[in-house]
């Protein structure tokens, strides 16, 4: 009966979707702005979306037309599309919820790193009594299940002795989060750059970040495709790449910085949050594509970790998902071999790259 | 042999004979039940096959021994017990508060028709607006606690117990009161011996609906905004991309449902003994 | 007395009769807004004299200047309209499923046989626990929520075709069988006029829970052009007004498809009982 109603529903959604000759090309974002606004920020896939670079990519075929998806749910919400058949490429997926979307057999190739070391921040209403990870045992903490938020949080309690068991989380997205924290329902929110507005606005307060702990502990993101659509479209896969690494050589470049700034406070969140999020920190730092022993090596101890934690049921191999030749194309098309510096699995660099040489504008 | 007990136009009496009577009678009960059987099982193993073939991707089906090791690990490690016991308590007392105060409610309004008047316009525009509605003004006015759970789930209650036992006051056959009237019953009386019994198989509907939408609810609420019990189970198990957790909730949310069922149905039957219509 | 006199003092009291006649007619009308002319009374009172917390409780200026912003510039006709497109998509969708299926098992006893256990176990799940499974069968978009619409449709649809059918009295049948009547005469002259009351009551019960569950696919699967979506803004936003606002929509559509439905009903029922 349930299958006679599914195949009903199937059939009705098949005939509701259009028989057109238009190849669409449909990118997925795991998050929104705020108030849900249609745009990223954070890593260079804003860059590509603001600047409509993908789009230009395909100027000269009008049957081919590129389509952006926001993701109120974030990463999970996005593999839910992706299993659903509904999205070609997820640009800036992080890596657990990619790790768990490949635990449960979902086709992707991983083509580029999006974004590592980005931050993560704990935050409390301004008179709180919790000053550190420690005190939060106990209490009720908001944090968006699923996501890499999660295995982030998961490490830093782990460094501190404290399990999830230790403490009651509440999932919610960015902007629940935010008001819940906000009026009190919650007592901490483990989140991202969105919290440094409302910290210097004295709204809340954050006690603890990963920018000042070990650089192992920052959540990473990255770019992918789905495997149907490499196979049968391998040139509209590179093309795609092709169009981020533009993206990412000008949101890396340090003489952009307040250009990027400017292009990520499109999400509502204002340029003061940004410069706050990367102080002392360069953009090269967190915005690179390129896939070295360090992103390998981070995304099995990932892998290996979110099985420990319960995360995902099974070993999940990491080796065979990445598919760097997309990648190393447009690097040797757009000549940015050496643009960006290889780190080993410690993070120390291998090779450097002549974007340490950019400077900013006003410096 | 035994003496017949009985004369038929058959010719055949006695222990052997009723025996060879009886097998039609009992394979005829089994081939009905193995009907009602078939189509369950015939899916069960569909999706079993389905699985193992991998003609069902795992993220669309996992196969039921995934689903029976998610509840396998559940119930181990307690959260699956502890989920369903707070969802329980949570529809108890959601349910017990909302029960109490649609009873004296309904009695109110369909008691007095000047009440009624005053009060019904805005219960029923109230009314009108899905419980779910509700749910982000409650969480801007109580938070994300258990208070607010009690109240969506109590109000969820309240609408078809205050309105069914309104209607059972109101349908009181005037005869009945007219007759308590005329043997001077006092006002409490009255209520008690005439009024309620009459009421009662309205009142049954009325929380029978009502425990039906707070269980609804419940599940409803816990996947909005919890951090513990079967709506928080799933929604957990759908962030992290879990199908068989998903789909082990659902099971214990069905069983708990038909227990329900099974349990009104007893009760209404047992009711309906003791009501003289 | 005199006549002129008697006269005089009977108009006189029909005169006061008619008066208070009219003064309870009056009344009777008024009554209904007491209550909440009252209520809004003491509302408005509390936000402006500061005695409520303005940012719990709106006046209700407030939440009218708010309702003409949003329709003029917000655009929120349009997330009604959005809301309404799914839900009735959905309600057509899983309505009609409900009911051909309802006719099957209603004029089928095999089929009912075999499936009334499935459809037992499949009422006991509580309609939102189906929201996780369906986001990841079909999505969190617009397929995901109206499928979840379709099948919140669907089971008051079923159910109560069903026993439509189901329920026609011994007697009916005996006598079709008796006057030699086929299938499809059966159906027709018979069996469907019979059920549809029922069927009636069940497509008006579907038209309720399709709604109810509109909202709640808004507020549990993606953000959308829609009245769950201002429903989300306005509560992370901390904008009761917006709220308020949004609650009283809910509660105007749910009476005009009351109200609609009953019409609908009462039309058609009392043609085909002509």
């Amino acid at each position: 009966m349930k299958m006679l109603h599914l195949a009903v529903l199937a059939a009705g959604l098949a005939m509701a979707s259009p028989a057109s000759a238009e190849t669409l090309i449909r990118i997925g974002y795991p998050g929104t702005g705020l108030d849900d606004r249609p745009f990223a920020y954070g890593d260079y896939i804003a860059v590509a979306h603001v600047q409509k670079l993908v789009e230009a990519e395909f100027a000269d075929q009008p049957d081919i037309k590129v389509t952006w998806t926001f993701f109120r749910g974030a990463g999970p919400a996005l593999n839910e599309s992706l299993a659903a058949g509904q999205l070609d490429f997820a640009a800036g997926l992080g890596d657990l919820p990619s790790i768990v979307g490949r635990s449960r057999g979902l086709d992707t190739k991983f083509l580029a790193s999006a974004g590592e070391h980005d931050a993560l921040y704990l935050a409390v209403p301004p008179n709180s009594s919790i000053a550190t990870i420690d005190d939060l045992k106990g209490h009720k903490v908001a944090q968006f299940r699923g996501t890499n938020l999660q295995i982030a949080t998961d490490r830093v309690l782990e460094a501190h002795r404290l399990t999830e068991k230790d403490i009651r989380f509440v999932s919610l997205d960015s902007n629940a989060a935010t008001a819940a924290l906000v009026s009190g329902a919650v007592e901490a929110s483990f989140g991202g750059a969105e919290y440094l507005d409302l910290a210097k606005r004295g709204v809340i307060k954050i006690i603890y970040s990963t920018k000042n702990d070990d650089p192992t502990l920052g959540r990473n993101a990255g770019l992918f495709v789905t495997g149907e659509f490499e196979k049968a479209h391998p040139d509209y896969t590179a093309k795609v790449v092709h169009a981020f690494i533009k993206a990412a050589r000008f949101a890396s470049d340090e003489a952009n910085r307040s250009a990027v700034f400017e292009i990520w406070a499109k999400s509502g969140l204002p340029v003061e949050s940004f410069a706050a999020d990367f102080a002392a920190e360069r953009l090269a730092h967190r915005i690179t594509p390129v896939i070295d022993a360090f992103i390998v090596n981070r995304y099995k101890d990932q892998a290996q970790r979110a099985k420990a934690y319960g995360l995902v049921k099974k070993d999940v191999d990491i080796d065979s998902w990445f598919e760097p030749k997309y990648l190393q194309q447009a690097l040797a098309d757009l000549k940015l071999e050496h643009f960006w510096p290889t780190y080993d699995v410690n993070g120390k660099v291998v090779t450097s790259g002549d974007v340490e040489q950019t400077k900013a504008a006003s410096n | 042999m035994s003496r017949p007990n009985f004369v038929d136009n058959s010719g055949l009496s006695g222990r052997a004979d009723r025996a060879a009577r009886a097998l039609p009678r009992a394979a005829a009960r089994l081939a009905s039940a193995a009907q009602g059987l078939a189509a369950p099982l015939v899916l069960l193993a569909g999706w079993d096959i389905g699985a193992r073939l991998g003609w069902l991707p795992e993220q669309i089906l996992p196969p039921p021994t995934e689903v029976l090791g998610a509840l396998r690990e559940t119930l181990q490690d307690g959260s699956l017990l502890s989920s369903t016991l707070t969802s329980l308590r949570r529809v108890a007392q959601g349910f017990f508060a909302g029960a109490v105060a649609g009873l004296a409610f309904g009695f109110a309004i369909g008691a007095s028709p000047g009440t009624r008047a005053l009060l019904t316009p805005l219960f029923l525009s109230l009314s009108h607006v899905p419980t779910l509605g509700w749910i982000p003004i409650l969480i801007l006015f109580v938070g994300i606690d258990e208070s607010l759970k009690i109240l969506v789930i109590g109000w969820a209650a309240f609408v078809p117990v205050a309105l069914n036992a309104a209607q059972g006051v109101r349908d009181v056959p005037r005869a009945y009161l007219e007759l308590g009237r005329v043997l001077s019953f006092s006002r409490w009386s009255r209520f008690q011996s005439i009024v309620l019994p009459s009421a009662v198989p309205s009142i049954f509907t009325g929380l029978r609906e009502g425990l039906a939408n707070s269980w609804q609810t419940l599940v409803a609420v816990e996947l909005i905004a919890s951090f513990e019990g079967l709506g928080y189970l799933m929604a957990y198990g759908r962030q992290l991309f879990q199908l068989e957790l998903v789909l082990a909730a659902m099971i214990v949310i069905a069983v708990i449902g038909l227990t329900i069922h099974v349990l009104l149905g007893l009760i209404e039957s047992h009711l309906q003994r003791w009501n003289p219509r | 007395m005199t006549a002129s006199a008697l006269s005089i003092t009977t108009r006189a009291a029909e005169g006061s009769a008619i008066a208070s006649n009219a003064l309870r007619r009056w009344e009777s009308r008024l009554r209904p807004l007491l209550v909440p002319a009252a209520l809004l009374t003491l509302w408005e009172v509390c936000a402006r004299s500061g005695l409520a917390d303005p940012r719990f409780l709106p006046t209700l200026e407030a939440v009218a200047k708010r309702g003409m912003r949003e329709f003029a510039q917000g655009g929120l006709a349009a997330d009604i309209a959005a809301s309404l497109e799914r839900d009735l998509l959905g309600f057509a969708a899983g309505g009609f499923v409900g009911v051909c299926l309802g006719l099957s098992l209603g004029f089928s006893r095999p089929l009912e046989r075999a499936l009334s256990p499935l459809l037992l176990a499949h009422r006991q799940i509580a309609l939102f626990a189906w929201v996780p499974l369906i986001s990841m069968w079909f999505g969190g978009g617009e397929g995901g929520k109206v499928a979840f619409i379709a099948l919140a449709a669907f089971q008051p649809a079923l159910i109560n075709t069903w026993q439509g059918i189901a329920g026609i009295p011994a007697a009916y049948r005996e006598l079709a069988r008796a006057l030699a009547f086929n299938g499809w005469d059966f159906a027709v002259v018979v069996a469907l006029p019979g059920a549809l009351p029922r069927i009636f009551a069940g497509v008006h019960a579907a038209l309720i829970y399709s709604w109810t569950s509109t909202i709640g696919a808004e507020l549990l699967l993606d953000i959308a052009p829609g009245v769950g979506g201002r429903m989300n803004e306005g509560q992370h936003l901390f904008r009761i007004d917006l709220l308020f606002l949004c609650v009283i929509i809910l509660g105007v559509v749910g009476v005009a498809f009351n109200l609609v439905a009953g019409v609908l009903e009462r039309r058609w029922l009392s043609r085909s009982q002509a």
